[in-house]
Parts: structure tokens; C-alpha cells; sequence
């Protein structure tokens, strides 16, 4: 129990200078910045009208109002926000495996997974924050949310569930590589996928679809259910309970993507071989 | 220190045929093959030894580094580094290493040279104190103080070389594994990476493990070398030992006035051209001394040298083997 | 000419070997084209016609959307990119073969790879799961022909001219990336520009981004007369031109550009 706590001591620590690390070097090309600051919000700024004219022309989606899609969109961004700040890594694994950049991080005494993501921390990935923050406001004004004590909690747990499920989907996918031995950037196709499943109703889809997005492939605890059930849209609002659902998926989904990548990872080549 | 038995790699090998043919077949039927990189090798490395790998290309000398160093998993057998298994123990046991890959940096490519370090520190836990010693100790060796807060990108090779090798020692490690370290580096940065290397491990008594195809390095730095080819050991042991046993000979080159040279009957003529002649003698049998008087006694003697085998016909031999 | 036919049969070749990239590409296209479908299913439930267009013909647009998007790939921008980046502009521009020859022919290659790897798959896989896509009219084959072949180069330009940025500023990711957000949006990808207000929608018919997914689109599903689509046709046709002279002009210029610095 103490050895555990003080190596929690030490990955913190690290976290916080790797973070401090990043900053830095954003500081340091502040000419990068402006790009992403454009294009990152551009791209959910114009996700959401299009949800705006669909809902314009037909009226709703699948019994979606406006408001309450924007408050799906919303909380799906900022879990996407987070995911990328943490986890955008994941889909340039790849290219990690091919070249041999995993050497480094089997030599240092500290968890090969962590090393690759935090030591690669995202700092940009608060450019996709901001206007998922504001969308997911925008929302819970339309909708009239109360705000109290429990919908923090909610918003929260169900915030950190969505972003290690995807999280541990960027791991999955990553993680071929090391038996592939091919380069493969999944980033826009999982991009594309999961803002096709996760900002839209999922019961729009056939069961059979609603099933696997739910139990196999679980991007429907993203945003789906959670916002169903903070809104009850879809019958009964049930608390907490959802919320805890989505947290018990993606530490699931995270345990799971990690043997996966340990499994592989007795399998990397390093380069030049 | 280090302990190597019975390692073995195989490496999976997806086979490509070439033009578009091989490209449409590769797409439904992928070959696969497995190819042994190393095969069953065993041997001890004890503490402050200097060791060098040597072997032609692809005979398997990085992929025993990169096992020893906890990069690749062995197929079979096990490396133990102060009597810990790396592949079971990873986390534990590279505290106690330090790496340097050829040209692969791990310095922060943007930010200060110094801010690589500090990273280092907070990864290794390494107390401040310690910290600035290490520092100091490896400003005396290189003298990196003149780079330490030059952002990596602006610098030379040879200065990054540097970064690397203090990167490499920041947690003092007792063992350092050096992968082709002195390749691409121009003159004065190998002698910089050699001298490191020397004083580290006569300072620290840190062991060292390099590979390398500079045969420099090897007569520089090196009393013990470990051949590999084909995955497997053809030689292991004391540098001049080894040379006395595969190339138990020296070559008297002896120039004359004109084209004819004598035969010596316990010298092998190697060649003569023009009015050189070069006879192969064994060290056991005779001296150069006595070869010398034979011959000027049947001719007379215009110039002469004496070369000993070097280990680059060493390792040729090893390699034909 | 010879030169770029081998460029473009290496590009094929090279496509081809990464069986992972084909399947993994498939599969995920395959997803994106059938949430898609049932995005407009959903959205269709109870109505007829909606922005002129009943839910059968949208479902043949999503089909032949996805079909359409295999092949309005450009590599182009990143191979600037990565020629700025490595230093080696000066010299691939001093070649004595066009470099933006290559590019393109490499494109071609990379497409022509991906009619085989890519396309013929999706319209299998989207004809069996979601709908065969007839053509409203087979009349109108010939024009969509010429439509898409426009729409191809159009594109192609359109990626070309963002990679020439990367001539002036170092760093053009996050620019590529917002021109694949503008284009997605724009083009009528994703949402035909018909259901947008009256106004963007107009807006959006004087740039050239429709004219690239949503106008051979249209042909196919045969919303609007034909005269309507040759007019357009005839906007497409002018974008092709202004655009290739853009390009010609942005060449020139980052020729004479880059042979400065060089100097």
C-alpha cells in the first residue's frame, strides 16, 4: 500500500513536469498555436450547424429536439476534447512501432503506456475544449437543466468514463501494429466514426447496431446514454447510476486495450532488423 | 553483472514479392516465415568490463543488445542484469542501465538541452544533489556547461552525441549499452565518445556493452569482444588472446634492389610484386630477427617492416567461419 | 509522358502492398457510408420529400458519396510539406521532371490502386446493405462522367494550392486540416447544401466546394433538370479554369521563390 502510494507520488510528479515540458514548447512555436485555434473549433462549430440546419429542415432527429442535441454534441466534444489531450498518441502508434520509437520507453523505469502518452501530452487538444464547453452550455439553457450537485457529479464521472473508453478505442486500434508491422493512421477514420456515433441519437440506429455499439464496441456510454438519461429523453432519468456505468465501461475498455498493448508489446521489433 | 543464457530471438517475417503480381498475391496471401535472429547464446559479463560486439550486418549483435537492454523480448532463455531478470522485472531493472541507440536521440528535440536532463531527474527519481554532481562530473568529461541550455535542434551531431551520453548516465546506471554509438560521427566527436567511455568506467566502474563496426573503438576501448554471426558466438575473450590464436602470425615485408625475392623454407610467401616481397612467419616457430639474418644472408636486404595481424583480418576470418 | 506512366504504375504498386491499410480502410468506410444511411433513415421517418429529394434517392447519394470520396484522396499537400520540411525543395524543383507532374501522377496512381482496393467493395458492400444505386437516368451517364472527372481535378487543385502555403509558412497541419473541415462541409459530403438555409446555400453555389461532391451527385440522382446541371456544369468548368491558373501562377511564383533562397 505505501510502495503504491509513493509510486502514484511518482507519476505525478512526472506528469506535472512533463505538462510543464509541454507548455513550454507550445511557448515556444506560438506560430502552431493560431493554426489550431482556428481549425479545431472550425470543425465542431460546423458539426453543430449542420445539426442545426438537419434539424432545421426535418424537424428533429429521431425525437431529439435542437436543444437536447446540442447537449449530446456538447458532451460528446468535450469528452473528444479530453481524449485528445490525453490519448491522440494512440493513433499515431504506428508509426511508434515502425520506427522503433518504443525503445526509449522500455529502458526508463516507468509504465511503457503512460511514457507514451503523457510524455507526448497534447496541449492543442484544449482548442476542441472551448467550443465543446460552449456547445454543451448552450445545451443545458435550451434544455433547462438544473444545475445542482448531482449534475456535476454526473457530468464529471460520465466525462472521465467517456474519455478512457475512448481512450482505450485508440489503444485497440493502435495496438496492431506491433502485429501488422504497418503504419496505420486510424485518427480520421475514428475521428469520423465515433462524431457519427457519439453526437448523434444512437437509437436512431437498427437494434442490431444499438447492441454492438453498446455492449461490443461501447461508444454508446460516451454520450449517449449519459445525456439520455441526465435528460430523460428516452423514459426514466436514473441518477447516478448511468453515469457509473459509463465510468465501469471505460475502465473495462482501458484494462482491456492494455493487455492488448502489453500482448503486442512482446511482440515489438524495434527498427532495423 | 550480466548474465546471458541460452537467449534466443526469431523474428516473423512477412514476405513481399515484388511488381504489382506480388503486390495483388500479398494482398490475399501474405507469406510468412520465421527467421532466427539469435540463436541459444549463454555468456557472463562481469562488473567494469569493457565488451564489444562485433559481427557483420544482420548477424544478430543489435538484437542481443536490445534484449539485454529490456527492448525486445528474448524467444527463448533470459538475460539477468546484478542478478534480476530484465524481462520480468523491466521497471526495476533498467534503473540500472543506461542507453545510447546510434542515431536515435532521446533529448527533447525543441526545448533546451537542460530541460532533457530534468525530465530524466523527475523520471529516475534522482535526488539534487546527486543530480548536480553527476552534472558536473559529466561537464569535466565533455564539457557539455557551453551547450546545456542550447534548444537541442540548433545543435551539432557531435554536440547531440554528447546530450545523449549524458542522458544516458544521468541516473548512474552500472551498466551502459552503446548501439553503433560512433556511427556518422566525424573525428573529434569520436574521440569525445571514446574518451567518455574510458573515464566512465574508470572513474564509476560502470560496465560497458557496445556494438559497433568501427574497429577503432574496439582496439580504443575494448579488452574483451564477442563475435556473433549468423546469431551465434564464434569468438569470446581477451582481445589479444583471440588475435594470438586466430592470427597466430606477423608478415615481414621485405623490400629488395630488384625483382628477385628468395623463398624462406619455414615463411609462407604471401606476395611479391616488384621488388617487395612479404613472408607470412609464425610467432611460436620463429622471430622476425631470425627471418631477417636468413634472408640477408642469401640477399641483400633494402628496407624492411613488420605487421601484425590486425583485428580487422580477425574478424574477417571470424566471419568466413 | 513516359516518366509520369511509371511514377504512376509505382504509386499502384506501393498502394497495393499494405494488405492491413486496404482491409482496415474497407471496414472503415464501410461503417462511415451504413451510419450515414441510417443517419438519413432516421431523419426520413414519416416524410416524403424533404429539399426536393424523397429518402431513397438521398440513400443512392450516401452510397455513391462514399464511393465518390475513395477517390478524391490528394496526397499532394503532405508530399510539399514533407519536401519543405527535409530541405530537398530547391533540388526537386530544379529536376529536370515537373514536380507537380509527379505529384499528380502519384495521385493517379494512388487512386487508380484504390478503384480496385477500395471502391468496387464499397459499391458492393453498399449496394447489398443499404441500396443498389441506380442512376435516375442513364441518359445523363455521360455528363456525370465529365462532372466527376472535374470534380477530380478541381479537388486536386483546390489541395495542390494549400500545399504551396507550405512554401511561405513552415507548419501547414492544422491548414490542411481546416481545409478538410471546410471541404467536408461545404461540398456536400456529408449534408447536401440544399438543406441549408436559402441564403449559406446560395452563398455556397458561387464557390467551387459543391462542384466537387455535390453537383455529379445530383446528376446521378437526377435532382434538378438538365438544364440546370449543365448551368452548373458550366460554374464547374469556369472554378477548373480559375483554379488551374491560379495554380500555374502560385508554381511559377514558388519556383522563382524558392530559387532565390537557394541562390
Amino acid at each position: 500500500m505505501k510502495n503504491l502510494f509513493r509510486e502514484l507520488i511518482h507519476y505525478l510528479d512526472v506528469t506535472a513536469h512533463v505538462i510543464k515540458m509541454a507548455v513550454m514548447t507550445v511557448i515556444e512555436y506560438p506560430s502552431n498555436i493560431a493554426g489550431w485555434l482556428i481549425s479545431n473549433p472550425l470543425q465542431f462549430i460546423m458539426g453543430f450547424a449542420i445539426i442545426k440546419f438537419v434539424v432545421e429542415s426535418f424537424g428533429q432527429i429521431n425525437g431529439w429536439t435542437y436543444g437536447q442535441l446540442a447537449f449530446l454534441y456538447g458532451l460528446s466534444v468535450i469528452s473528444h476534447a479530453l481524449s485528445m489531450i490525453f490519448f491522440v498518441q494512440g493513433w499515431f502508434m504506428g508509426y511508434y512501432v515502425i520506427e522503433g520509437e518504443f525503445d526509449r520507453y522500455l529502458t526508463r523505469p516507468l509504465g511503457v503506456l503512460y511514457q507514451f502518452f503523457f510524455t507526448n501530452i497534447n496541449i492543442f487538444g484544449v482548442t476542441d475544449l472551448i467550443p465543446g464547453i460552449l456547445v454543451f452550455l448552450y445545451g443545458c439553457v435550451k434544455c433547462g437543466v438544473s444545475v445542482n450537485l448531482t449534475f456535476l457529479v454526473q457530468v464529471m464521472i460520465t466525462l472521465i468514463g467517456a474519455t478512457l473508453i475512448r481512450g482505450g478505442i485508440y489503444i485497440l486500434l493502435g495496438s496492431t501494429s506491433f502485429y501488422t508491422r504497418s503504419a496505420v493512421d486510424f485518427g480520421q477514420y475514428t475521428q469520423e466514426i465515433m462524431d457519427k456515433t457519439t453526437m448523434y441519437p444512437l437509437s436512431m440506429y437498427p437494434e442490431s447496431i444499438q447492441f454492438i455499439l453498446t455492449y461490443l464496441i461501447p461508444v454508446g456510454w460516451i454520450s449517449f446514454y449519459p445525456a439520455a438519461s441526465m435528460l430523460g429523453t428516452e423514459g426514466v432519468r436514473s441518477g447516478l447510476t448511468v453515469s457509473l456505468v459509463t465510468l465501469g465501461v471505460g475502465i473495462a475498455v482501458i484494462l482491456i486495450a492494455g493487455a492488448f498493448f502489453n500482448r503486442g508489446l512482446k511482440q515489438y521489433e524495434s527498427a532495423g532488423n | 553483472m550480466i548474465d546471458v543464457k541460452n537467449l534466443s530471438k526469431d523474428y516473423v517475417l512477412k514476405r513481399k514479392e515484388p511488381g504489382l503480381r506480388g503486390a495483388i498475391k500479398g494482398l490475399f496471401r501474405p507469406d510468412h516465415r520465421i527467421v532466427p535472429a539469435v540463436r541459444d547464446i549463454s555468456f557472463h559479463i562481469d562488473p567494469g568490463e569493457i565488451v564489444g560486439f562485433i559481427g557483420p550486418n544482420g548477424a544478430g549483435k543489435s538484437t542481443t543488445i536490445k534484449m539485454m537492454s529490456g527492448i525486445l523480448t528474448p524467444t527463448g532463455g533470459s538475460v539477468l542484469i546484478a542478478g534480476r531478470d530484465i524481462t520480468k522485472h523491466r521497471k526495476e531493472v533498467v534503473r540500472n542501465i543506461g542507453v545510447v541507440f546510434g542515431q536515435r536521440s532521446q533529448l527533447n528535440w525543441d526545448l533546451r538541452l537542460g530541460e532533457s536532463f530534468e525530465l530524466l531527474k523527475h523520471i529516475y527519481q534522482i535526488r539534487q544533489e546527486d543530480y548536480d554532481r553527476t552534472l558536473d562530473e559529466m561537464d569535466r568529461i565533455l564539457g557539455i556547461g557551453e551547450i546545456i541550455d542550447k534548444p537541442v535542434r540548433q545543435m551539432s551531431l557531435g554536440q547531440r552525441v554528447k546530450g545523449d551520453l549524458v542522458a544516458s548516465m544521468i541516473h548512474s546506471p552500472n551498466v551502459l549499452f552503446l548501439d553503433e554509438p560512433t556511427i556518422g560521427l566525424d573525428v573529434s566527436a569520436k574521440y569525445a565518445l571514446r574518451k567518455f567511455i574510458k573515464e566512465i568506467n574508470r572513474v564509476r566502474k560502470t560496465t560497458v556493452i557496445l556494438t559497433t563496426h568501427d574497429l577503432g573503438d574496439i582496439q580504443e576501448l575494448c579488452e574483451r569482444i564477442i563475435i556473433i554471426n549468423h546469431g551465434q558466438i564464434v569468438e569470446d575473450g581477451n582481445l589479444s588472446q583471440i588475435v594470438d590464436r586466430i592470427a597466430p602470425y606477423k608478415t615481414l615485408v621485405v623490400e629488395y634492389y630488384d625483382e628477385f625475392a628468395p623463398e624462406h623454407d619455414r615463411c609462407e610467401m604471401t606476395e611479391h610484386k616488384g621488388n617487395v616481397a612479404r613472408y607470412r612467419f609464425m610467432k611460436k616457430d620463429l622471430t622476425a630477427a631470425e627471418v631477417i639474418a636468413d634472408l640477408s644472408k642469401k640477399k641483400t636486404i633494402k628496407d624492411i617492416s613488420i605487421e601484425e595481424a590486425g583485428i580487422d583480418d580477425i574478424i574477417k576470418i571470424a566471419y568466413e567461419s | 509522358m513516359k516518366k509520369y506512366l511509371y511514377v504512376i504504375k509505382t504509386q499502384i504498386i506501393k498502394s497495393m502492398t499494405y494488405e492491413f491499410n486496404v482491409y482496415g480502410n474497407i471496414i472503415m468506410q464501410t461503417i462511415i457510408m451504413i451510419t450515414s444511411a441510417y443517419f438519413w433513415r432516421a431523419l426520413y421517418k414519416g416524410q416524403g420529400m424533404v429539399g426536393d429529394v424523397d429518402a431513397e434517392s438521398m440513400l443512392t447519394y450516401v452510397v455513391l458519396s462514399s464511393v465518390l470520396s475513395v477517390l478524391l484522396i490528394t496526397n499532394v499537400e503532405r508530399r510539399i510539406e514533407k519536401s519543405v520540411e527535409k530541405g530537398t525543395v530547391a533540388t526537386d524543383l530544379m529536376k529536370p521532371i515537373n514536380l507537380f507532374g509527379v505529384y499528380f501522377a502519384e495521385d493517379i496512381g494512388a487512386v487508380i490502386a484504390l478503384v480496385f482496393q477500395n471502391m468496387l467493395p464499397i459499391l458492393i458492400i453498399g449496394s447489398l446493405m443499404i441500396r443498389v444505386p441506380v442512376m435516375a437516368d442513364v441518359h445523363d451517364l455521360p455528363l456525370f462522367l465529365i462532372s466527376v472527372i472535374e470534380s477530380f481535378l478541381i479537388n486536386w487543385l483546390i489541395a495542390a494550392l494549400f500545399g504551396m502555403i507550405a512554401f511561405t509558412a513552415v507548419n501547414i497541419d492544422a491548414l490542411i486540416q481546416v481545409k478538410k473541415h471546410l471541404l467536408r462541409l461545404l461540398s456536400g459530403s456529408i449534408i447536401p447544401v440544399w438543406f441549408f438555409p436559402a441564403g449559406v446555400a446560395r452563398v455556397l453555389e458561387s464557390l467551387p466546394f459543391v462542384y466537387i461532391y455535390q453537383l455529379p451527385l445530383s446528376i446521378y440522382i437526377g435532382r434538378g433538370t438538365r438544364a440546370e446541371h449543365l448551368r452548373q456544369m458550366g460554374i464547374q468548368s469556369i472554378w477548373l479554369v480559375i483554379l488551374a491558373a491560379a495554380f500555374l501562377i502560385a508554381q511559377k511564383k514558388a519556383a522563382g521563390k524558392v530559387m532565390v533562397q537557394g541562390g
